[in-house]
């Protein structure tokens, strides 16, 4: 089964986002910030993270650029998304797959996951 | 020897908020390094309020942060916040923020949430920090752990030179054990009067200065929140003389020549009553038709615009054009539905201020009574906008209508009859047949006068006295003002 793992500090939106994902027959696991994110992801090794921009203590750029550090992740997919537009926050961070802006359809999203990592 | 440390007190700066009026109420701005609580229900305005100030930091180039608990999410709120002119999408990521941290709350209670508290203001280097939610903090706690909580946000907004916005939707009518710690409590409202509803400010409590104290307008527009000093707060001085020595003309020498001095005294304010089409506007046109360069002229109309008062002009044969053009005169108008009162009286004495008007002519009354919602204010709020523009040497003419079209009694509504200086009352009469307009001139305080009833005319060369009435028997009835129901009538003439 792949796994993601979102990264919200709105921990409703993480897991409602969970719930809809598990529904789709993934296995998904939620952080709430970027340091417990990177925790997580060297426990359940997700095939891809969903990850919020704004967050306290660390912000999702800046979880998304130590976890391309780590080779193990050098290929996972992230979904970088904000309330914010991508412009505004683009030189923070170029290392993402793909951005949602928020608020998006859950539709948008599931056709990203599906085409970066399959069902 | 000890020395003084009288000299090395340092007083604290204020912290210019970026919406329009606040600081005028709050003396100067918020203070820096303060605690602040916006409280009020929910839809009354302390989210943008609270993002106001924080866009406004970020322009003079600090950083805030936004943190919320549970309320709407960030998306939402930026969403919402975009369609105002404030918003600025280059303020994000680096000077402006939206975190949440009811996680930390939630797994750690009110420490936890100081921990982030304290952790992001040092990281950022936050200049305001916004904590949006207070009430799901304050669930479970005791009212000693809220008080040290905010015991230890002053104490680390002191050290981190931060401004903190706590925002709350708690019953703003209970004292709250967080009331006490705050520096100062900032309530807003939204208060429906019949079907329409209006917005108010109140600064409950301030701490190191005194505010204008009582409740102000609020607007919401595009531009955000702008606050409306209620103009009794702000302009307190003892009542101004007229002019007595220094006489304006009326803009109608026949009607200059009925007055002993030749004219209205400046500063002086006149009201012209009565009904429809009694003249009333062509009295006010030609008022202001005598504006110069020396002595500039401003129309404040609620009722017909600009176009249609040019229009008018030009029938009377008065120029009103080429006074605009050479800066003489101004043109206002304003719209009588729901503007608040002291946002007209804002616009009125900032339009005065700016081009040093002498000339001001307020073409229907009922605009301003329209716009008030608690109507017995209304002798405070005239007497306190008269008052300001006479110490500011405007000669004013007002127009008020009058609800009979054909009629001797003179109704002035409560407000109006202490404002009065001089009187002037127009009127239809039917006489053998004919219809004629009457002017009786009431009363003009301090000054002597020609009284009687006065035939008027008017034809393209504008409004002329035509000579004496003389009335038949019944014709015309006493034409003494009269109290109307809402209030008393205006004192005699002098």
């Amino acid at each position: 089964m792949k796994t993601i793992l979102v990264v919200d500090d709105e921990l409703g939106s993480a897991e409602v986002l969970s719930l809809i994902l598990e529904e789709e027959g993934y296995q998904a696991f939620c952080a709430v910030n970027g340091q417990l994110a990177l925790v997580q992801a060297r426990d359940v090794v997700p095939d891809l993270v969903i990850v919020d921009y704004m967050m306290p203590l660390m912000n999702g750029a800046e979880f998304a650029r130590a976890l391309r550090a780590d080779p193990q992740f050098a290929h996972t997919k992230i979904i970088l998304n904000s309330g914010l537009p991508e412009l505004a926050i683009r030189d923070q961070f170029e290392g993402y797959d793909a951005f949602l802006r928020k608020p998006f359809k859950v539709e948008t999203l599931l056709t990203l996951v599906r085409q970066f990592i399959g069902r | 020897m000890t020395a003084s440390t009288n000299d090395s007190v340092i007083p604290i700066e204020r912290l210019r908020s970026a919406v329009p009026g606040l600081d005028q109420i709050l003396g100067g701005g918020l203070f820096r390094t303060g605690v602040y609580i916006i409280q009020g229900l929910p839809g009354c305005g302390k989210t943008i309020l609270a993002n106001q100030i924080c866009y406004g930091h970020v322009a003079e180039g600090g950083a805030a942060l936004y943190v919320t608990l549970l309320a709407e999410s960030h998306s939402r709120m930026i969403q919402h916040l975009s369609t105002l002119t404030f918003f600025d999408v280059h303020a994000f990521p680096d000077k402006l923020a939206y975190i949440s941290a009811f996680h930390d709350l939630e797994s750690g209670g009110l420490k936890g949430l100081m921990g982030v508290l304290r952790r992001e203001m040092r990281t950022r280097k936050v200049g305001v920090l916004v904590l949006d939610g207070l009430v799901a903090a304050s669930e479970g706690a005791s009212d000693l752990d809220l008080k040290k909580f905010v015991h230890e946000l002053q104490s680390i907004a002191a050290l981190q030179d931060c401004t903190v916005l706590l925002l709350t939707s708690g019953n703003i009518h209970r004292m709250a054990a967080e009331h006490t710690m705050v520096d100062g409590l900032i309530e807003v409202e939204d208060k429906l009067f019949d079907a329409r509803s209006e917005r108010s400010i109140q600064i409950r409590k301030f701490r190191g200065a005194g505010p204008l104290r009582g409740k102000h307008s609020m607007r919401i527009d595009n531009d955000g929140i702008s606050v409306f000093p209620r103009i009794e707060s702000v302009y307190r001085s003892a009542a101004s003389e007229t002019m007595r020595d220094e006489v304006t003309t009326s803009g109608i020498a026949s009607l200059d020549a009925l007055l002993a001095v030749k004219g209205i005294p400046m500063a002086s304010s006149t009201v012209v009553i009565g009904s429809t089409g009694t003249g009333k506007t062509t009295m006010g046109l030609q008022f202001l038709h005598a504006s110069t360069a020396e002595e500039p002229g401003l129309h404040l109309s609620f009722f017909e615009g600009p176009d249609r008062l040019r229009t008018k002009a030009r029938s009377l044969g008065l120029g009103i054009e080429a006074l605009e053009a050479s800066g003489a005169v101004e043109l206002m108008w304003q719209s009588p539905g729901e503007a608040l009162l002291d946002e007209i009286a804002d616009r009125l004495l900032a339009a005065v201020a700016r081009r040093n008007v002498r000339r001001l002519v307020i073409d229907g009354l009922s605009g301003f009574l329209e716009s008030a919602v608690y109507q017995e204010r209304l002798n405070r709020f005239f007497s306190c906008l008269v008052n300001e523009l006479r110490s500011r040497r405007v000669t004013v003419l007002m127009t008020l209508e009058t609800r009979d079209v054909v009629s001797s009694v003179v109704a002035m509504p409560w407000g109006v009859s202490g404002i009065v200086d001089n009187l002037f009352f127009l009127r239809f009469v039917h006489d053998e047949g004919q219809v004629e307009r009457l002017l009786t001139i009431i009363k003009m305080r301090d000054t002597d006068y020609r009284a009687g009833l006065r035939r008027i005319h008017i034809d393209a060369q504008g409004m002329h006295i035509a000579g004496t009435y003389r009335a038949d028997g019944d014709v015309i009835p006493s034409a003494q003002p009269v109290a109307s129901p809402e209030g008393p009538a205006p004192s005699p003439s002098t």
